[in-house]
């Protein structure tokens, strides 16, 4: 048995198909591509899957990835992409099939691109980084702690092209801290006034805790 | 690339999947390079437009067609409605996100009267003017189809175009004419008039109607030459010349129905006496069982669909069913699909059958006796006796089944408080029935009943359309009757009905004066009425005084046998003297036979042009 990852990107409409459709979407699509994935057994056989640090609803991402099994000795991973791509959904597109390097629960830094056109963008990345200090109040499973934001991301480049505002950002998302690029963006939202939902947010990469890509 | 201002707004309102489109099987056109575009409109949310069987077959159809592009718009929930309204988002396309105002013809499927005045929304958030007569040549040619056609005199004066019947050939013609008639350039009216000549197509403008003084109607007539004085409804003789749809859009985020959808007939031989699908589309025409299996086949391959439903009004009255399970039992388990039988009915219900689909899947029994007693079943031609229910249940509860659930309505013509009363007494029977088996499987010790009570809406188009509906009061009455004759704790009632029934009865049977009323209504806040929690009855009560319309004219009164009705120019093939007939045997209780055991006479023949059924062959199993 083979354990196989498969990249894909999440943009434009698809961004706005949560964890749960995209389980069943992704099923769908796995089941339309006829490839020989493999099906749990049981009363009730359905595909393997397992999605790899999923994104929040209206965020976009170039690598998401979905795990999956196949009895294939030896998967033709150039085959499967172009068997997978007509049958995605829109603003779906897998970019790579390859075999599984790090396990999922590896995974403990997202890097993010965020930018808006909206006036204002500007001045809130001039206000984060003069701050001393930005505490916000983030909920875990058992308790709710205060973390400061400076002491994670200490400052963020603006880069100005025409009305577009954008900054790079890698933030913490793995299962000890995750830190949603929402939250800080809500936190300047509260902060500066700047409205959160006028960024757009893009995730572009994966490390590992040793700061390797996630692959 | 999402627009800026429509990302602000999915951004702010829940399930924003609802708005994107993009799903598998979704089709997209340079739109530079078709000579026609469709906006397809479901006046309800996307979870239920997407369940909708109609707009999977016409969207595939009128997209095969490589000039044509057909795309959908749903109506955005309160939240979705209220962003658009604010940041000035026009209603759009899921397709190309283009407003509806950049299409050649806009199309409602009218589905339930209670969803009209979310036409008059999706309309005022394209910034379409409601009334036909308001709109010059500029604007989209705005047309409506599906089973509410059958009267949709109380939303008439809001279409250029209405189509009675089956939309397959239909929507084809009329694509084609406005295609044609783009290319000419010719007016609307010119365009109207040509449309009018094609089966099924009903141009309102062109019938005036003139009413008594008590508000019945004095007479509808033609006002344009050439133009039929009575509109018969298309339909196709041949079932199986027309292939059911095997690609369908996939909604991401889920439907009512999400699963694959298999047509196997249409129409229905019953003949409930309320049932408004039974009569209007007669005569039943199936598909054989060959096409079917493979339809289903590849529908599931082309979706992914893990769940294929056999679809029809009545699918066990499908002469070939056994054969396709037994086909489609093939596959199925190789492929990881379930089937599911929906409206399976009490009287032929035979132990293969549920063999052949609790291979696949097991839930719980369904039932629709409709009536308490015998009497009463027989006044609405429902033809299932007690016998029956217990034959079926005894086979179910051997079979391992544990929970029946039987719907029933109240209010129907003729009904007493011995009718009621007969709902409770059927539901006891079954759970002492239950009790009485020995052999039923281990750990299956204990049953649910549960009666589920709707409120009776008389319909045009059948025996009942001349019965008035009971009153709330009435109503009322009768259910706290049920709830008082229930002995049994494994029996649970459930009634839901509310004055949307009121409301539906009276749009159902009305005319053309209610259209004010529902503009007036919209206005006020008037949309999804079909939602408990969005149906705002004063606000409608209201509505009605200010436009001094007395809605209980049209829910609360006898029709008389010769009266004119808003419908009766409109013909679906099912004559007036044999709704007559129908309704005078009804208040006699006197039953009516199945159309495949034997013709009744109905004169939905005449659209085939022969007899409905070879009676030679036995047809029923
Ligand atoms: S003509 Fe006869 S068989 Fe055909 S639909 Fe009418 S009653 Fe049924």
């Amino acid at each position: 048995m083979n354990t196989i990852r498969i990249w894909f990107t999440k943009e434009g409409d698809a961004s706005y198909i949560s964890l749960l459709d995209l389980q069943r979407a992704m099923g769908r699509c796995l089941k339309r591509s006829g490839l020989p994935v493999w099906y749990t057994q049981g009363f009730n056989p359905h595909i393997y899957m397992t999605f790899t640090c999923p994104l929040s609803l209206g965020q976009e991402s170039l690598v998401e990835s979905v795990d999956v099994k196949t009895e294939e000795e030896s998967p033709d991973f150039e085959e499967w992409k172009n068997r997978l791509n007509p049958v995605m959904p829109g603003g779906i597109r897998v970019t790579k099939v390859a075999p599984v390097v790090h396990k999922g629960e590896e995974v403990a830094f997202a890097r993010y691109t965020i930018w808006t056109r909206q006036p204002g963008g500007e001045e809130a990345v001039r206000a984060y980084n003069q701050a001393q200090q930005l505490l916000v109040e983030k909920k875990t499973k058992r308790a709710v702690k205060t973390i400061d934001l400076k002491e994670i991301l200490p400052r963020v480049e603006a880069h100005l092209e025409g009305d577009k505002c954008t900054f790079e950002a890698v933030l913490p998302a793995g299962k000890d801290l995750n830190v949603n690029p929402t939250l800080l963006l809500d936190s300047w939202q509260e902060a500066y006034g700047f409205p959160a939902r006028n960024w757009n947010i893009l995730r572009t990469q994966l490390y590992t805790g040793k700061m390797e890509i996630f692959c | 690339m999402l627009d800026p201002k429509l990302k602000q707004a999915l951004a702010m309102v829940q399930k924003p999947g609802r708005y994107t489109g993009g799903e598998p099987g979704c089709v997209y056109k340079d739109k530079e390079k078709v000579d026609l575009r469709f906006a397809f409109c479901f006046p309800d949310t996307y979870e239920v437009g997407m369940s909708f069987l109609g707009e999977k077959i016409l969207y595939e159809l009128i997209n095969a067609h490589p000039n044509w592009w057909m795309e959908r718009a749903f109506m955005p929930w309160l939240d979705m409605k209220e962003q658009m309204e604010q940041l000035g988002i026009p209603l759009y396309t899921l397709e190309s996100k283009d407003p509806l105002t950049s299409f050649d013809i806009v199309g409602f499927t009218l589905q339930y009267e209670m969803s009209f005045t979310n036409i008059l929304a999706m309309l005022d958030l394209a910034g379409i003017p409601f009334y036909a007569k308001d709109r010059g040549e500029e604007w989209p040619l705005i047309i409506a189809g599906g089973p509410c056609v059958c009267n949709g005199e109380p939303v008439a004066p809001f279409f250029d175009v209405m189509q009675l019947g089956e939309g397959e050939d239909q929507l084809q013609s009329l694509c084609a004419q406005v295609e044609q008639a783009k290319k000419e350039g010719i007016s609307k009216e010119e365009l109207l008039l040509r449309l009018a000549k094609i089966p099924g197509v009903y141009v309102p403008a062109f019938y005036d109607v003139e009413y008594e003084e008590d508000g019945r109607i004095h007479a509808i007539t033609p006002n344009h030459p050439g133009v039929p004085a009575v509109v018969t409804k298309a339909i196709l003789k041949d079932m199986n010349a027309y292939k059911p749809p095997v690609n369908f859009v996939v909604p991401l985020i889920g439907a009512i129905h999400d699963r694959a959808q298999v047509e196997v007939l249409r129409g229905c031989v019953r003949g409930c006496r309320f049932c408004q699908a039974g009569f209007i589309y007669r005569p039943m025409r199936q598909r054989d069982a060959e096409g079917l299996d493979q339809a289903a086949r590849d529908l599931c391959a082309n979706t992914g669909y893990e769940e294929v439903s056999l679809t029809s009004l009545s699918t066990s009255d499908h002469s070939q069913l056994e054969e396709l399970l037994d086909r489609m039992n093939t596959w199925v388990e190789k492929e990881h699909v379930n089937i599911a039988l929906p409206s399976l009915r009490v009287d032929n219900f035979s132990e293969s059958l549920i063999e052949k689909t609790t291979k696949v899947r097991k839930s719980g029994l369904t039932f629709a006796p409709e009536a308490g007693t015998q009497r009463l079943r027989d006044v609405i031609n429902k033809n299932v006796t007690w016998e029956e229910i217990e034959r079926t249940c005894t086979i179910a509860f051997k079979a391992g089944y544990t929970s029946v659930k039987l719907y029933f309505m109240m209010g129907l013509p003729t009904e007493t408080m011995e009718d009621i009363e007969g709902i409770a007494d059927t539901a006891h029977r079954i759970v002492d029935l239950f009790y009485a088996i020995k052999d039923k499987p281990k750990g299956k010790g204990s049953v649910q009943v549960t009666i589920s009570c709707a409120c009776f809406v008389p319909k045009p188009h059948t025996p009942f359309q001349f019965c008035p509906q009971d009153t709330m009061e009435m109503l009322e009455e009768k259910q706290a009757h049920l709830r008082a004759a229930v002995r049994s704790r494994k029996v649970k009632v459930n009634c839901h009905f509310s004055d949307i029934s009121f409301l539906e009865a009276v749009v159902a049977k009305g005319n053309r004066r209610l259209a004010p009323v529902m503009v007036e209504a919209y206005r006020n806040g008037c949309f999804f009425d079909g939602w408990d929690e969005c149906f705002h009855y004063d606000t409608w009560l209201e509505a009605f005084k200010k436009c001094g319309i007395d809605p209980a004219f049209y829910a609360y009164r006898t029709i008389g046998l010769d009266e004119i009705t808003p419908w009766s120019h409109m013909d679906y093939g099912v004559t007036h003297e044999f709704l007559v007939r129908e309704y005078q045997k009804a208040l006699q209780a006197v039953t009516t036979r199945p159309c495949n055991k034997a013709c009744s006479g109905c004169g939905a023949n005449q659209l085939l042009g022969g007899p409905c059924f070879e009676y030679n062959q036995n047809l029923v199993h």
